[in-house]
């Protein structure tokens, strides 16, 4: 198997793990169940999109906007639903994920199931430098080496800053809410304005790693964004466990490594059958690993007993 | 005025309001197909509400209960089964699907003391176990149940389907069955019971066990049910309809107030005329757009439902 | 109560009902800063909503809250806490998945570090709130016994532990009222006593003023200063605990009739 199929992996690890970093704050350290990330990452990447390619706006500024609109998707979501019980605001999410791929598939702006191209010159541009850079040690033959260097380095620098975050005092009363948010409501913390902060934040991450799909499919269709994806973030977090922004790292790497290496398994199955295949996988990786070890790998084991 | 009286005038004034604007016939040919919708929606969000009242479980596969027992029926038809034969049997097999994951998954985790997370992920694991599982069998493509779907009956100016038209007959007698099965039988009093006051119905000593796997049963059950009678009304269907579905079936249940099961039958029903009527106003590809809409506006203006009570805190 | 007393909390009219029961039915009281204040009264006497109410977790149909001047009635949990009224539950809420030290710095009010933007403006003074409320929360734990604890999840703590830490992190806020739901519900009597010998320790340092509600009449009768007995969502008797002990009103809402002091477990 080829150095490039593996180099794709730890992109896709990259870019989930930005993803599954949000997700982890909202429902490893806050109890938010976010399960409408997806449409944030879907807001990110059309707005960097549609804005590049219909406005002519440059790449890294329409970045910037997407992450805005993400943010500003994130806490009208909130506002309204935040203070719902806790099942209600999931359920709330999901119809806001799927509000998001109904109206990707069927509007005008976006382009419909034809979806949005070429948005990525100005990357390509940068790809073609960073690979003539590559190419004095002889690397320039693996043509997503730029991507992947970007997307970890950008993963890397995230992970450090929301644990460093988490730390604070700040990240303190986040867990105090997902411990008990009547308790610590009556510490005087007003739970309503840090859940918005921690959504809002997942948000602009799922907006990152929209901008890197994009980048990474150099195509934006309503399926690339399934609001399905959500619950391969969540995979990601049961694997590398509950509270633990490391166990993010290591949960993408494992989760993409088995879950691509299945195409490499040298099967009669259908492409359609193959993609099915990758799906029941991952929710049996949530239905076993919910029961048999929901602290992951890096979850702390007596904080799950404890809490219990 | 009760709610209940409030939300059937409310209703006779929309279709009042609709038949004035577009004319009596669209607006009558509408609400008929309301009431077929209505009857899938609601039948299906039944075994959510009951499942959610008793279990406190938000399980997120019903939807893909549905396409279940669409599946199994064309699975039995295939294996020779006549049509209606291999409906009931597969309603049957969905039931017990249903009891299975009962036994294999939501039993364990319940003994095993697990949180509201672990609950949540394991119940979309299971969906998307069961929505690609069936993909991975029967492919993704679009099929129908192999009746025929083109045959239409008229009465007047109305036209239907044969096929929907027996839809909708067979989902209202299943929607008035279920009431009264509900209403009189032992197990739908005590099912009743538990999904409204759990502590209060195990201390009257009513046989929990017994209860929940009847809960699952009736649940899968009505789910084939409902995911024949969109199949069968719609025509056409994809292992993605259940997925699709799911919102408007988690719109009866808030609709209704969670656990209240004549609550999600009437949820179903509003739901179901709401969409139906949308289409009196807008393309009609927006349709599950109105199923969102109106999830979104009960969970913000009435969490609690129509018949809901405000609950207290701590 | 003549008008000099000053008065922490003033309630009138206080009205809440659920699906049309009436939990609290025009409640009128007043308590007196820097008393310890008991309410007592028969199960269902609407106790616990009361301290919703005045906590900020339901939100009163009818009637007013004062506190110390500032009306409360109906303002959010947190808001409420910030004017200095804090709470703790009947059934003890610990931040399980916390440690204990974590579970008290939680508490401390007035953390900057708590702020997103005057955290990332001047972490220098985040760190110095936080070495300052890590003595204050020291000082306590030492107070309440739970130094050797301090890195310990909550969750892992006995329950006798879990409701002492429950009150020392509501001291951690600096509260100028006390709200205690049952504070010796579920702890053994040595244990019981030490926690009122700290409740009344801390009103003579600080002038911290306590209500609580408690079942054993003993402990009523011997610890308070003044008793507020509510029945069927009414206060019906409002005194010093002699006053109560000889209240008709008081002794027929207590089924049996006898007196009160006999109705203590």
């Amino acid at each position: 198997m080829s150095i490039d199929f593996w180099i794709n992996v730890a992109v896709l690890a990259g870019i989930y793990g930005i993803f599954a970093l949000g997700l982890q704050l909202n429902a490893g350290f806050t109890g938010l169940l976010n399960f409408g990330q997806a449409g944030f990452m879907a807001i990110g990447a059309y707005t960097v999109g549609l804005l590049v390619v219909n406005f002519g706006w440059s790449l890294w500024l329409a970045l910037i906007a997407g992450i805005v609109l993400a943010v500003v998707a994130a806490v009208a979501v909130g506002i309204s639903s935040l203070r719902l019980r806790a099942d209600h605001f999931a359920i709330a999410t999901i119809a806001f994920g799927e509000i998001v791929r109904y109206v990707l598939q069927n509007a005008q702006f976006s382009g419909g199931n034809q979806g949005v191209l070429g948005f990525d010159q100005e990357w390509r541009v940068f790809t073609d430098w960073l690979l003539g850079k590559l190419a004095i040690i002889g690397l320039d033959r693996y043509t997503q080496l730029p991507l992947f260097i970007v997307v970890w380095i950008v993963f890397a620098v995230m992970l450090i800053a929301i644990s460093a975050l988490q730390r604070t005092p700040w990240g303190r009363v986040l867990r105090g809410i997902r411990e008990d948010e009547d308790a610590t409501a009556a510490l005087g913390k007003d739970i309503f304005a840090y859940k918005l902060q921690s959504l809002a934040l997942s948000a602009a991450l799922a907006a990152i790693a929209g901008f890197f799909v994009a980048l990474n499919v150099s195509y934006l269709y309503p399926s690339v964004f399934d609001p399905t994806f959500t619950f391969f973030g969540y995979a990601i977090i049961v694997l590398g466990g509950y509270a633990s922004y490391a166990g993010v790292a290591i949960g993408s790497l494992i989760f993409w490594a088995l879950l691509e290496g299945t195409r490499l398994m040298d099967t009669a199955l259908s492409a359609g059958q193959q993609a099915s295949l990758r799906f029941v996988i991952v929710g049996l990786f949530l239905i076993l690993l919910s029961r048999w070890r929901p602290q992951g790998i890096l979850g702390n084991h007596e904080e799950m007993r404890v809490r219990s | 005025m009760s709610a209940p009286n409030l939300l059937f005038a409310g209703l006779v004034l929309v279709f009042s309001v609709l038949a004035v604007a577009f004319g009596i016939v669209p607006a009558t040919q509408a609400t008929l197909n309301g009431f077929a919708a209505g009857a899938y929606l609601g039948l299906g969000a039944l075994g959510l509400t009951v499942v959610l009242g008793v279990l406190k479980l938000v399980n997120f596969a019903q939807g893909d209960l549905l396409v279940a027992g669409v599946y199994f029926t064309i699975l039995f038809g295939w294996l020779g089964l006549p049509l209606p034969l291999a409906m009931l049997v597969a309603m049957l097999a969905t039931g017990v699907l249903a009891l299975i994951t009962e036994k294999l998954v939501w039993k364990p985790l319940r003994r095993a003391g697990a949180s509201h997370i672990q609950l949540f992920l394991s119940a979309i694991g299971l969906a998307l176990v069961l929505r690609f599982s069936i993909q991975f069998v029967a492919g993704s493509q679009v099929r129908t149940l192999g009746a025929n779907i083109v045959s239409s009956v008229t009465l007047g100016p109305l036209r239907f389907g044969t096929l929907q038209a027996a839809a909708l007959a067979t989902g209202l007698l299943a929607m008035v069955l279920v009431g009264l099965g509900l209403r009189f039988t032992n197990i739908g009093k005590e099912m009743r019971a538990f999904a409204d006051n759990r502590a209060l119905a195990e201390v009257s000593g009513i046989d929990t066990a017994r209860i929940i796997d009847y809960t699952w049963f009736a649940s899968g059950f009505l789910a084939a049910l409902a995911g024949i009678l969109y199949a069968t009304s719609i025509g056409s269907f994809n292992p993605n309809f259940g997925v699709t579905l799911l919102l408007s079936l988690f719109a009866a249940t808030m609709l209704g107030g969670i656990g209240n099961a004549y609550g999600a039958l009437i949820g179903g029903l509003v739901i179901g005329l709401s969409q139906e009527w949308s289409t009196l106003l807008f393309n009609a590809r927006w349709k599950p757009a109105v199923g969102f809409v109106l999830l979104i506006l009960i969970l913000l203006l009435m969490p609690q439902g129509i018949f809901g009570k405000a609950l207290r805190r701590s | 109560m003549n008008a000099t007393t000053d008065i922490i909390l003033d309630v009138r009219d206080a009205a809440k009902s659920f699906d049309g029961l009436r939990a609290v039915a025009g409640a009128t009281f007043r308590v007196v800063r820097g008393s310890i204040t008991a309410l007592i009264g028969p199960n269902g006497a609407g106790k616990t909503t009361m301290f919703d109410l005045l906590s900020g977790f339901a939100r009163p149909d009818a009637g007013s809250i004062i506190l110390s001047g500032h009306d409360i009635t109906g303002k959010a949990p947190h808001r409420i806490a910030r004017f200095g009224l804090v709470r703790t539950f009947q059934l003890t809420r610990v931040l399980a998945g916390m440690s204990v030290i974590d579970n008290m710095l939680l508490a401390a009010a007035d953390q900057p570090g708590e702020k997103l933007t005057s955290l990332l403006a001047g972490p220098a003074r985040a760190r110095a709130a936080e070495a300052a409320a890590r003595e204050r929360a020291f000082d306590l734990l030492e107070t309440f016994g739970l130094k050797a604890k301090l890195t310990d999840y909550a969750g892992a703590l006995s329950g006798g532990q879990r409701k002492l830490l429950e009150i020392a992190r509501a001291l951690m806020t600096n509260p100028s009222i006390v709200l205690l739901d049952e504070p010796m519900a579920g702890v053994n009597p040595t244990l019981g006593r030490s926690i009122l010998d700290h409740i009344e320790a801390l009103r003579k340092e600080h002038g911290t003023t306590f209500l609580f509600v408690e079942h054993d009449m003993d402990v009523v009768m011997t610890r308070s200063d003044h008793v507020i007995v509510m029945a069927q969502g009414q206060v019906i008797a409002d005194g010093t605990p002699a006053d109560i002990r000889s209240d008709a009103k008081v002794i027929a809402a207590y089924l049996g009739g006898g007196p009160v002091e006999s109705t203590a477990p």
